[in-house]
């Protein structure tokens, strides 16, 4: 009788081989990329976990746990946030200047994504392409350029503007402006122009079927650029510091900056950093929220990764 | 033309098009049209895609600007006129209903611009909604409505206006077959009720034979036929019009003589005869024949005249026919359909058949040519013509 369809002898199963076979498996998740991805973001979020940590400690030390207390914020009555004007007008003038670009970046970015949207003709390809500059430049570059143009030009518009809060204004609604357009288009693109044409054809003038029609479709881009400004504008370092003229100019960035590094300084500046750290964090997460939230999926999948995009680039 | 037709084209939503011309950075789009459309006649641009006939739609709508001549409305010429002053409403392929109101608001929008009170605007969209049978669903919102219910209220958007002509841009292609049979004796209906003039432009045959009262077929931006449902699906003029309609059993042949009723044709070592077309033609043409004309006899005898014998090459069941498809002597592919009446016709591949090509349903045609459809709008105008 011949054997026929004996099914071969299995190897042994050793610790080894099974070990190979759950790594192997094709169906089992992917784990080592799981595992890098976790790896990464503990390198890069554990220091600023920590930092936070500290701002909460008890003593004046920024690396030894002595105890958990609020006297930072503010329970100390001099060196607390709250209570040091150092810290206090840091926070109130980086406010002020992000409240600033968001009021002026935000309609004039809209404006001009409207504008570029429905440019034909010559020029339209290199105006769509310097409206991208600012995202690409160097802050640095752009920061010692507009200082060099206010302090240095002697025409007029420039010469008229001193470094200061102003400056500093001009100088982040410049970049901020590019951002707006980036969000305002890509929602524009994904909305189309046929709700336009409908509402035309229905008898409105094109202004009206702009204002009853397309701003309110809009409405979600124009949010999220809003808080993509404040956010921006919050955390920007460069620009403000070059722009700025004295003491009464500092932002929190500018703050931690200059004392970071220093030795007599308490875990305030801890609470500080925290402080940054939060509201930039409220400010974007709140316009993905929104985008989310408003407007079919794909628009607001479309709109969701170019502001992801954009959070990316100035992270 | 005589008076009667003249004030018929200059009352109650009549569209001429003159010489209707649009290019877009070199590629010509619309290559100078002529028409006329009466008023309150449903007429249908058909064609395949990117023959220009949304492009034409548009021109008339008033969101492209003609490069070349004119759209008149009434006998108004509307070229320096821009689209929200315009009596013409459109239907969108895709609806265009705005997200942002609800039903109610979005029949009521284009009431905005025409300073009624507020009483007023309400009345008449919800009587709008009404007229397309949406009267409960006045407070959704476009998102929660289905396709054709979608298209229904874009429908009454656009009728509350009162335009003089409703444009429709394929707005049937979106929903499934079943609905969209529906709708079309739905709108066909509605048009006859409200009497305003209907522009249709589709890619689907069936759509613009069944509702229209004239057709014209498009080819790359010029207008190959105009005329009545019957006129262009039985009396094609060109051979993309009669490919174009249905299927077209289109054959090579030769004319080489013709008489009284008819003329004689030479396809292949076989003799045909036919009644219908371009019958004083000579020379190299084309013939075309409908499926449902084609007769299949049994191989037996002699065969009469105007048959050809052929192979069954495989046969496709619908349903409702079983389309045949037979490989001539010739060479030729021909389809036949045969009506499913319940009694069993076995056809199988490789059954030899003789095809009967009766001579009234063979059409010779000479190619695509000018002439040739301005012949058929001249008949179609003139109530005594009978030419076929």
């Amino acid at each position: 009788m011949t054997s026929v369809g004996l099914p071969a002898r299995r190897p042994p199963e050793t610790a080894l081989s099974r070990a190979a076979a759950w790594i192997r498996n094709p169906w089992g998740r992917p784990r080592f990329l799981a595992a890098a991805t976790w790896l990464y973001l503990a390198w890069a979020l554990l220091p600023v976990l920590a930092a936070i940590l500290f701002s909460f400690n008890d003593g004046r030390s920024r690396s030894v746990w002595q105890g958990f207390s609020i006297r930072w914020w503010w329970g100390d009555p001099t060196f607390s946030v709250f209570h040091d004007p150092t810290l206090t007008h840091a926070l109130t003038h980086s406010l002020e200047l992000a409240v600033l670009d968001m009021a002026i970046a935000t309609p004039l970015g809209v404006i001009l994504a409207l504008g570029l949207a429905r440019w034909r003709g010559r020029g339209s390809g290199t105006a769509n392409f310097l409206m991208l500059v600012p995202l690409v430049t160097p802050e640095l570059a752009m920061a010692v350029a507009l200082l060099l143009v206010f302090t240095q030009l002697s025409i007029v518009p420039f010469a008229l503007v001193n470094l200061g809060t102003t400056a500093q204004v001009i100088g982040q609604v410049t970049f901020s402006l590019s951002y707006v357009v980036v969000i305002v288009r890509s929602r524009l693109a994904s909305i189309g122009p046929e709700y336009e044409e409908a509402a035309r054809d229905l008898g409105a003038s094109p202004r009206q079927a702009l204002r009853t029609v397309l701003v309110p479709l809009l409405f979600p881009a124009i949010l999220a650029s809003m808080l993509i400004c404040f956010a921006l504008s919050i955390d920007d370092f460069v620009v403000t510091q070059y722009m700025s003229s004295d003491a009464g100019t500092t932002t929190i960035p500018m703050y931690l900056y200059a004392n970071a590094r220093g030795g007599s300084t308490t875990p305030a500046i801890n609470a500080l950093a925290t402080i940054l750290v939060l509201v930039t964090l409220i400010g974007v997460g709140a316009a993905f929220a929104i985008l989310r939230s408003f407007g079919r999926r794909t628009e607001a999948r479309d709109t969701t990764e170019a502001v992801s995009g954009l959070a990316a680039l100035e992270a | 033309m005589s008076d009667e037709v003249r004030a018929e084209e200059t009352a109650g939503g009549a569209i001429e098009l003159r010489n209707l011309s649009k290019d877009f950075d070199g590629f010509v789009a619309v290559d100078a049209i002529d028409l006329r459309i009466r008023g309150g006649e449903f007429f249908s641009l058909l064609g395949p895609s990117g023959c220009g006939k949304t492009t034409t739609l548009r021109l008339v709508a008033g969101f492209e600007r003609p490069s070349a001549g004119a759209v008149l409305i009434d006998g108004a010429d509307l070229s320096q006129v821009p689209a929200h002053r315009r009596n013409v409403n459109t239907v969108f392929q895709s609806y265009a209903l705005f997200p942002h109101l609800d039903v109610l608001e979005n029949v009521a929008y284009g009431l905005r611009w025409q300073r009624l009170s507020k009483a007023d605007a309400r009345r008449r969209a919800t009587e709008a909604l009404d007229l397309v049978q949406l009267g409960e669903l006045a407070s959704r919102r476009p998102p929660q409505l289905s396709g054709g219910q979608q298209q229904r209220v874009a429908l009454a958007r656009a009728l509350v206006l009162r335009p003089a002509v409703l444009l429709l841009d394929e707005p049937l292609g979106a929903l499934d077959a079943k609905i969209r049979k529906q709708l079309r004796i739905e709108l066909k209906a509605l048009q006859e009720e409200v009497g305003i003039t209907f522009l249709f432009v589709t890619h689907d045959q069936e759509e613009a034979l069944s509702m229209s009262d004239r057709i014209g077929v498009m080819n790359e931006g010029r207008i190959d036929q105009i005329g009545t449902p019957q006129d262009v699906y039985e009396t094609p003029t060109t051979v993309f019009v009669a490919d174009f309609l249905g299927v077209a059993n289109l054959m090579s042949v030769e004319a080489v003589s013709s008489d009284a009723g008819g003329c004689e044709l030479r396809v292949g070592d076989f003799r045909l005869r036919a009644c219908s077309g371009d019958t004083s033609a000579r020379g190299e043409a084309k013939v075309v024949v409908r499926p449902e004309r084609v007769e299949i006899r049994a191989h037996d005898g002699t065969p009469p005249p105007n048959c050809l014998p052929g192979m069954v090459d495989r046969t496709i069941y619908v349903g409702s026919n079983l389309h045949v498809v037979i490989r001539l002597a010739t060479g030729a592919l021909v389809q036949a359909s045969i009506a499913n009446t319940g009694s069993v016709s076995a056809y199988s591949q490789g059954d030899p058949v003789l095809v009967h090509l009766p001579d009234d349903a063979l059409r010779l045609l000479t190619g695509d040519g000018d002439d040739a459809a301005r012949r058929t709008e001249a008949v179609a105008e003139d109530p005594g013509g009978a030419a076929r």
